[in-house]
């Protein structure tokens, strides 16, 4: 704020000939008019991310990644696009506008990101309830997210399916029941081997999850199917921390037989490196890895959990103060000159725009229409009767 | 709304062609304002001693805490219990108690319900918590196959009778697929386990000492919506109201009303303004178990009104309507008259 006023200050005292950007007052900047230069910035910077703890592997990803501007931006924009539209989720929550059960995602955001940028949209993607993050990087628009939210026919599972259910293409939800989709997801890495096209299941699951999950464990080290179990630690499954709920909290070594790497889930290079890691490693037919994600949710469990009865505010405004994801990526791009400040300030503005619309949207699209309560319910070529709450209301089935 | 249209419906085509006008509000009828139904107490009961006011689960904490401080073999266990429960059921019993006989489980229900059991049968008193009935799915295998044939495989050598198993049941308004589901039907068809579901704070606390000190296997369902909106005068002091015996709680000559859980609420209502504009007299009765079920009454019942209507929450396909009215008319073969019976579902369950 300071250096642009000054900026501005030393324009004015300069005269029109000078114009510049932000902080630099210089003989090079007076011939720039006011408009970002991209040959002001670099295309690409190293970065020095965390090692990650390895279990029974011998090498694990590496400690630098390289990131371009481009690659920057974009998650840049993915992270601050999911974030707002989880507070816009919070808001309408409040207003009474979504109703039913919604698990936040905000503070995790550099995981889902993270991961869609280390595999192909061919490769699937399965997780748990909170599952909004997913559901936009898989490549939901956020309108129909919202819409999906607040229960509306322009919804990406028509508005039948809630906060909990949202799917698309390579991507299989959205789950409600605790630890349900991982057996999910190893049957889709059989398929994946079975069809042999080179892809991949990333199945997701939480810290509660992980205890009751040993069965598709063993199944999936001993078929080598090519799953990647990601454990999203968040450190408290709903009010329970992870220290009162299981006996080993290394949820990397859980696998015990499955090799494991745990990674910082706040640093989204991090994560992005660790899953090529893991993706090669599973592509290349050598079976399933297990990966827990350090990660932390600024929310609680959900919107009817204030998230301060198992944790003190303090903690969360430290995580927010130190890890969080996106000052994380913005800290590292304005320092290594990938991006301007104004630059990010302006994806934020356009980001806010986009979500309000989205709300705008997922508020006045109509409800589905009560004809449709029955469709969907098995798949059958004539169109059957389904008994409603009595013999004098019936619903067609129509699938 | 729907639940009581319906019903009122039903009613209609049970009758004999009478009057009838549009249904609408009474001034008789008890009103309701944001609710599908209107709770309505029982009057405060004088035989047991001091009664408090309590909702449904401060009736919950008070049979566990009278049950925790009569058997001290008795343990109380689930998901995120300690603190007091997702519902509050078990507020200040940890402290009371301490944490070797009040404490969380992991988020496992095989392995709460697996755990329950082999507490069980070494004689001690295991009340275990399923934190929704949605998820009381994993233990099914743990139930069905283990704690309800126990006693049977054995010879009754060692038998799981000291198990009850709580889970919070029903349509509560914003629960959708996995905070709203009924079981009871899957659970009916399994010999060897019972199966309780009060109507209100009162009910709950003596049903609840009832299945736990029954020696066999008990499933006590809480219909979640009832927590806080049913508010009764309940006694301090232990008392049991026994299991397997329907209550009658209105009698009447023209059609007997079945129904268990919050429904008992919704058919009250009918039954007074079915009284009030039809002039129709309902028999009201409230099964509390649902296995093994109180057959004789409700027979009894029907016997005298010659009509049936069954209300619950369940789908209705392989609902727990279906076994009552296809014993009722496996009766009514036999020598009653034939009764046309109709089974109802509340708010918008299909199926």
């Amino acid at each position: 704020m300071r250096k642009m006023l000054l900026a501005a200050l030393s324009r004015l005292l300069q005269g029109p000939a000078a114009a510049g950007r932000t902080g630099a007052v210089s003989e090079a900047s007076r011939v720039v008019v006011a408009s970002r230069n991209y040959g002001d910035f670099a295309s690409e910077a190293t970065f020095e991310i965390k090692q990650c703890d390895l279990h029974r592997l011998e090498e694990g990803p590496g400690t630098t990644a390289v990131m371009t501007r481009e690659e920057g931006l974009h998650y840049y924009k993915s992270m601050q696009t999911i974030r707002r539209m989880e507070l816009k989720s919070d808001q309408l929550y409040k207003q009474k506008i979504i109703r039913g059960f919604c698990h936040l995602y905000d503070g995790q955001e550099a995981c889902c990101v993270g991961i869609e940028a280390a595999i192909k949209p061919t490769d699937h993607v399965i997780t748990a309830y909170r599952a909004h993050g997913f559901t936009f990087t898989r490549g939901v628009p956020v309108r129909e997210i919202l819409a999906e939210l607040t229960g509306r026919k322009g919804g990406c599972a028509k508005g039948k399916g809630g906060s909990m259910h949202m799917y698309t293409k390579n991507f299989y939800g959205g789950n409600g029941i605790v630890g349900a989709q991982v057996p999910l997801g190893a049957g889709i890495a059989l398929a994946c081997k079975y069809y042999d096209k080179n892809e991949i299941c990333v199945a997701l699951y939480g810290d509660g999850a992980a205890n009751q999950i040993f069965e598709t464990y063993n199944m999936a080290a001993l078929w080598k199917l090519p799953c990647i179990f990601v454990c999203e630690n968040n450190r408290y499954g709903m009010g329970t921390s992870v220290e009162r709920a299981a006996a080993s909290t290394d949820y990397y070594k859980r696998g015990y037989f499955i090799p494991g790497l745990r990674v910082d889930g706040m640093d989204i290079l991090c994560v992005r490196e660790a899953v090529k890691f893991a993706a090669e490693y599973c592509r290349s037919g050598k079976g399933p890895l297990v990966m827990e994600l350090q990660t932390y949710r600024y929310h609680g469990h959900s919107m009817s959990d204030p998230g301060i009865s198992y944790r003190t505010r303090e903690e969360i405004q430290e995580v927010r103060s130190k890890s969080d994801p996106i000052t994380l990526l913005k800290d590292r791009m304005v320092n290594n000159n990938l991006a301007s400040v104004e630059e990010l300030k302006e994806i934020d503005v356009a980001v806010r725009k986009e979500i309000e619309e989205a709300a705008q949207f997922a508020t006045t699209d109509p409800e589905p229409p009560l004809e449709e309560l029955g469709h969907h319910i098995f798949f059958n070529e004539p169109p059957f009767e389904v008994r409603g709450p009595n013999q004098w209301i019936k619903y067609k089935s129509v699938s | 709304m729907a639940a009581m249209a319906a019903a009122g419906r039903a009613l209609r085509a049970a009758l004999p062609a009478g009057l009838w006008g549009r249904l609408a509000p009474l001034p008789g009828a008890p009103r309701r304002t944001a609710a599908h139904f209107a709770f309505q107490p029982d009057p405060a009961p004088r035989e047991y001693g001091q009664t408090q006011k309590m909702n449904l689960f401060q009736s919950i904490t008070s049979a566990l805490d009278n049950a925790l401080a009569k058997d001290p073999t008795a343990v109380v266990f689930g998901e995120d219990v300690a603190f007091g429960g997702v519902f509050r059921c078990t507020v200040g019993l940890r402290d009371k108690y301490g944490k070797d006989r009040v404490f969380n489980t992991p988020l496992c229900e095989q392995g709460i319900v697996g755990f329950g059991i082999g507490i069980a049968v070494t004689g001690a008193t295991a009340i275990a918590e399923i934190q929704f009935a949605d998820y009381i799915f994993p233990a099914f295998d743990q139930i069905v196959n283990e704690a309800a044939k126990y006693r049977y495989r054995s010879g009754d050598l060692f038998n799981c009778g000291s198990l009850t198993i709580r889970a919070p049941w029903g349509c509560v308004g914003h629960g959708a697929l996995y905070h709203s589901q009924s079981p009871e039907a899957f659970f009916a068809h399994c010999p060897g386990i019972k199966i309780v579901i009060p109507r209100s704070p009162l009910q709950a606390k003596g049903l609840l000492l009832s299945c736990i000190e029954d020696k066999n296997p008990c499933i006590f369902f809480e219909p979640k919506i009832l927590y806080r909106a049913a508010v009764e005068q309940v006694p301090v002091e232990p008392y049991n109201i026994p299991l397997s015996q329907a209550e009658v709680l209105q009698t009447g000559n023209d059609v007997t009303m079945v129904a268990w859980g919050t429904q008992v609420h919704v058919i009250k209502e009918v039954a007074a303004m079915a009284q009030e504009k039809l002039g129709v007299s309902c028999e009201v009765i409230d099964l509390r178990t649902i296995l093994p079920w109180d057959t004789e009454t409700i027979c009894k019942s029907v016997a005298k009104t010659g009509r049936l209507l069954i209300s619950h929450e369940a789908p209705l396909t392989g609902g727990f309507a279906s076994e009552i009215s296809s014993t009722v008319q496996e009766q009514s073969n036999s020598g009653l008259i034939v009764v046309p019976v109709f089974s109802t579902v509340s708010l918008l369950t299909a199926w």
